[in-house]
């Protein structure tokens, strides 16, 4: 089943070719459109996980070696590039060389000869190398971009379900659906080439997709600055990202992966504070990962993006594309590891965005813009993971927050389309008696982000951060563990206030008109007999209705003209405004992600659970760490690590195994990494003397901090609603900070963007006043130069010219006048006498000789 | 000693050698060339003469008919003088006179026909008052 992986993108892209180029010309009805997305991605969908299957469990598994397309064929050229001269990485060649050659040395030497401290000469070389780099269209298949396959599809198939409901009744479904499908392409693409070069073709595909969705309502000033936004901001990463593919060419000559880390798994470690070529490559990479996974400092964009339809905030904004950072990091977790200075950055900068979004997520008052504040802050957690050395597990929390996250968000979409695109929380409340599904399903979400026990969260949550209680990757794991800790509070703090502010309590939007302004324009539309056209038509849906800070209270106003040409239900609801559950084509995915939310964390189950479970990782390959752990690289053994014992291994004996290995590994990268001061599991560990009973201390601490979250939640928002006012006011200045978001935006808003259009307006002055100065400062002059040169020419030669002739002609002009008499006769004497000179002259000699015949007869 | 390539001095000096009745005589009797040449260049100096000096215009055309007839008489001649010695060809001369009178009767008629446009024009056929080529 693997070789028919190509199929995996490719569907998704036919789908989107014959919605987005036919769509609209042939008047396809929303069945068929949403027939053909749905259906194609569906089948991609299988296609993965009959795919992954046979390469994970099937007879012939070739897990855990990547499996790449062009061994069945399927690969081409693409850029046939020719030779490359390999001029980075001297430095760790030789270090690599050197390195070799002294334990070949000592591996000669006898024991007793070994302990003598002896010289060893090293002889390096540093001759340019050339490589042949030819990179070719191939897809891979592997631990990692199985799993990204199987939530993009996956997760994807769901909200492509949600969407036709959603989006029912658009003028641009086709073009919708079209550019969803462009972005399957493209984000399967990135997950699944086999090379950087393909991984970059993705990552701008999904960045153009991203573009496109969040600025589907382009005819509303807000989703079009938005989409720009978002497009500017991952331009500065990926121009990181793309410094950093030069790099990796420069380096290894290659950008095939298992070419690239097969050489790179033999550099050596560079520890904090060196700036080696593969930290600098890490840097790059990991500037392209913060734009495109919205971390500090270029997280601006996300919280922007949710101009775009709900579904897309879903789908990209949340469960994949923003990912797609941590799938970078992870899939070059070789690089990352050879560069403790880049894991403490990743790490403290994960740190930062997830309490800085969490922090900014308590105050916000629209239900998406709460959302996006979570997405990034869970999106910290997860580079946190990545940063202390735990990629498997930040992989797990993609998973798991895929699930959660996209249901959340798809959850704020039936409430925002119950609600007739009412997207402030401050006019909700009460919802769960309009809205079972929608609140049951959503109730899974807020358990799971908030890290109850059993939900996903729990799990990949916990697992983060014991990782960076107990790293020794980096230093300082203590502080991004409290970071952390403080941030799944806050988390679970204002999770508990949006289901507070939207399913329960008072039933706000009665006392106001809850229909968006979008309705009375769709209203306005059908009064003017306006054509339904995408371009023209107001759009429906996602339309804040409030400014940030803007004051809402109850709106006395005529609800009457809110005439329904709004496209679905019934249109007798439109005078009340009372919400309504949103339609099977909505609820069902969220049926469906709601339990992947809840059972989902069971595939990463912690290694606290052993006693319970047997096993450390239990379930062998089912389980992710076992599952990604052949593609990362192991620090110690400087070897990806070896596929653990799996089925055939007994579990007893497979836990034990384990055990010693994570206590090597966990002492032996110590060594590897030096000394990184205060561990904080390691101090707790010292006391208690139970590496077991430390990590149940952690895990209580978690649980501990999740419940605080969850009872602060409650106590402001339900059982004294008017607490919140008053901490706000004690609070004012925190509370500004974070309901203006730090004032990033108004900060980059001066920093960047102003400084940036005075550099144009200082260019253009340099260009209008200097260099067209210039240009016309030599036309004044050339001008100047024509103008003597005109006047030499004029009075000198012209002068000269006409002084010359008129003075000859003046002179002769008499004597030939004189000749013109104008007398007929004169002219015929003149020819006669002209005739006799001639005929004389002709006979000048005869006539001579004659004279001289007669004077001599004469005389 | 004569260069007898000039026939008509030659002639003319020829005759001078004899003697001066005898002369007479026989030029009266035997006309020779050299005297219809003489009488042809005098009329051919008077027409000359006559176009050159006169004013009237129809002078001028009489004149200008005299130098034809001297070109007339000059052909005559040297036709006389070529059928003596015997040319098969020497009527050539008198066709020519005949096609010289042709044209000098046309070109009367179409002259004097402009002379009366004239006359009609700038009522006058005196040349020194008819000076248009004069700019």
């Amino acid at each position: 089943m693997q070789k028919y992986i190509w199929l995996v993108p490719l569907l998704p892209l036919i789908g989107a070719a014959i919605n987005g180029l036919l769509g609209r010309k042939l008047r396809f009805s929303e069945t068929l459109i949403g027939g053909i997305a749905v259906g194609s991605v569906a089948l991609s969908f299988l296609i993965s996980a009959a795919a992954v299957y046979s390469y994970g469990f099937g007879g012939h598994a070739e897990w855990p070696k990547p499996y790449l397309t062009s061994q069945d064929g399927f690969s081409f050229n693409w850029i046939p590039g020719g030779a490359v001269s390999i001029n980075q990485g001297g430095e760790a060649r030789h270090e690599q060389q050197a390195q070799k050659q002294i334990e070949e040395r000592l591996a000669a030497m006898t024991p007793e000869e070994r302990s003598q401290p002896h010289p060893i000469l090293i002889a390096t070389t540093d001759s340019p190398r050339y490589s042949l780099l030819n990179i070719e269209w191939s897809y891979q298949l592997d631990p990692l971009s199985s799993i990204f396959m199987l939530i993009v599809t996956g997760v994807g198939l769901c909200i492509f379900v949600f969407a036709t409901g959603y989006m029912h009744g658009e003028a641009g479904f086709y073009r919708f659906f079209a550019y969803m499908g462009l972005f399957m392409f493209a984000m399967l693409v990135l997950v699944m080439g086999s090379n950087f070069l393909m991984m970059f073709v993705g990552w701008e595909g999904v960045g153009l997709c991203s573009y496109l969705l969040i600025g589907y309502y382009f005819d509303r000033q807000e989703a079009a600055n938005a989409s720009r936004k978002a497009f500017i901001t991952n331009r500065v990463g990926d121009f990181g990202f793309a410094l950093a593919i030069f790099g990796v060419i420069a380096t290894f000559g290659s950008a095939q992966y298992t070419e690239v880390f097969e050489q790179a798994k033999s550099f050596p470690i560079e520890l904090l504070g060196h700036w080696g070529i593969l930290s600098w490559i890490a840097l790059g990479l990991f500037i392209g990962a913060c734009g495109k996974s919205a971390q500090l400092p270029l997280h601006v964009w996300l919280p922007d993006a949710m101009a775009g339809p709900t579904p897309v905030s879903a789908l990209i904004h949340a469960a994949t594309m923003v990912t797609a950072g941590l799938y970078m990091v992870t899939r070059t977790n070789v690089i990352f590891q050879h560069s403790q200075t880049m894991l403490l950055v990743v790490a403290l900068v994960g740190a930062a965005t997830a309490i800085f979004a969490a922090t900014i997520g308590i105050t916000q008052n629209d239900i998406k813009k709460v959302l996006a504040y979570s997405t990034v802050s869970q999106l910290g957690f997860m580079f946190m993971a990545c940063g202390v050395g735990a990629f498997a597990i930040g992989i797990f929390h993609v998973m798991t927050h895929a699930f959660f996250k996209a249901l959340m968000f798809l959850g704020a979409g039936s409430v925002i389309h119950g609600m007739h695109h009412e997207q402030d929380m401050r006019r909700m409340g009460g919802l769960k008696k309009y809205m079972p599904y929608t609140y049951w399903t959503f109730m899974a979400g807020w358990l799971a982000i908030c890290g109850i026990i059993p939900f996903s969260g729990f799990w990949s949550k916990d697992e983060i951060l014991w990782k960076s209680a107990s790293t020794t990757h980096i230093p300082l794991g203590w502080i991004v563990w409290l970071i952390g800790t403080i941030a799944a509070t806050c988390t679970a703090f204002y999770m508990t206030r949006l289901m507070a502010m939207t399913f329960w309590g008072k039933e706000r939007f009665l006392e106001g008109g809850a229909g968006g302004e979008a309705d009375e324009a769709h209203a306005s539309a059908y009064d003017k007999g306006l054509a339904a056209h995408d371009a023209v038509q107001p759009s429906a849906g996602d339309r804040p209705r409030h400014e940030p800070g803007e004051h809402v209270g109850p709106v006395h106003e005529d609800v009457a003209h809110h005439v329904g040409t709004h496209g679905h239900g019934d249109s007798s609801h439109h005078g009340a405004h009372i919400p309504h559950e949103s339609p099977p084509s909505m609820w069902v995915p969220l049926a469906v992600l709601a339990l992947l939310a809840v059972i989902g964390g069971f595939v990463g189950i912690g290694p606290a659970f052993r006693s319970i479970t047997g096993s450390e990782h239990p379930g062998g390959r089912l389980h992710i760490v076992n599952w990604l752990n052949p593609i990362i690289w192991n620090p110690v053994t400087r070897e990806f690590n070896p596929a653990e014992g799996g089925h055939e291994a007994a579990p007893a004996e497979g836990a034990h195994a384990e055990a010693t290995a994570t206590a090597e590994g966990a002492h032996g990268s110590a060594s590897v990494y030096g000394d990184t001061g205060f561990n904080l599991a390691h101090s707790v560990e010292n006391t208690t003397h139970s590496e077991l009973a430390t990590e149940w201390i952690f895990i209580v601490i978690s649980l501990i901090v999740a419940g605080i979250g969850i009872l602060l939640g409650m106590l402001f928002y339900v059982w004294r609603p008017e607490l919140p006012n008053i901490w706000a006011q004690r609070l004012r200045p925190l509370y500004n900070a974070s309901y203006h978001k730090y004032w990033v935006d108004e900060l980059y808003g001066f920093v960047v963007t102003r400084r940036t259009m005075d550099a144009a307006r200082g260019v253009y002055a340099f260009d209008s006043k200097l260099v067209d100065g210039i240009v016309n400062g030599l036309a004044w002059l050339s001008r100047q130069f024509s103008r003597i040169v005109g006047g030499v020419d004029k009075y000198f030669v012209d002068g000269l010219v006409n002084t010359v002739a008129a003075f000859i002609v003046r002179l002769m002009s008499p004597l030939f006048r004189a000749a013109q008499t104008g007398f007929t006769q004169n002219y015929a004497l003149v020819m006669v006498l002209g005739l006799m000179l001639a005929v004389a002259a002709f006979f000048a000699k005869d006539i001579v000789t004659a004279v001289r015949a007669i004077v001599a007869s004469v005389f | 000693m004569l260069n007898s390539s000039i026939p008509t001095l030659a002639l003319l000096f020829q005759e001078a050698e004899r003697g001066r009745f005898d002369q007479m005589f026989q030029a009266a009797a035997h006309p020779d060339l050299s005297k219809f040449l003489v009488i042809g260049a005098l009329l051919f100096i008077i027409g000359v003469a006559g176009v050159l000096t006169r004013r009237n215009i129809i002078v001028i055309f009489m004149s200008i008919e005299l130098i034809l007839n001297a070109a007339n008489l000059n052909f005559i001649a040297f036709s006389r003088y070529l059928s003596q010695t015997g040319n098969p060809n020497a009527l050539a001369g008198q066709i020519f006179t005949v096609f010289v009178i042709v044209v000098a009767a046309a070109e009367a008629a179409i002259g004097l026909g402009i002379v009366i446009a004239l006359y009609r024009n700038k009522e006058t056929i005196w040349v020194d008052e008819i000076d248009l080529l004069k700019w």
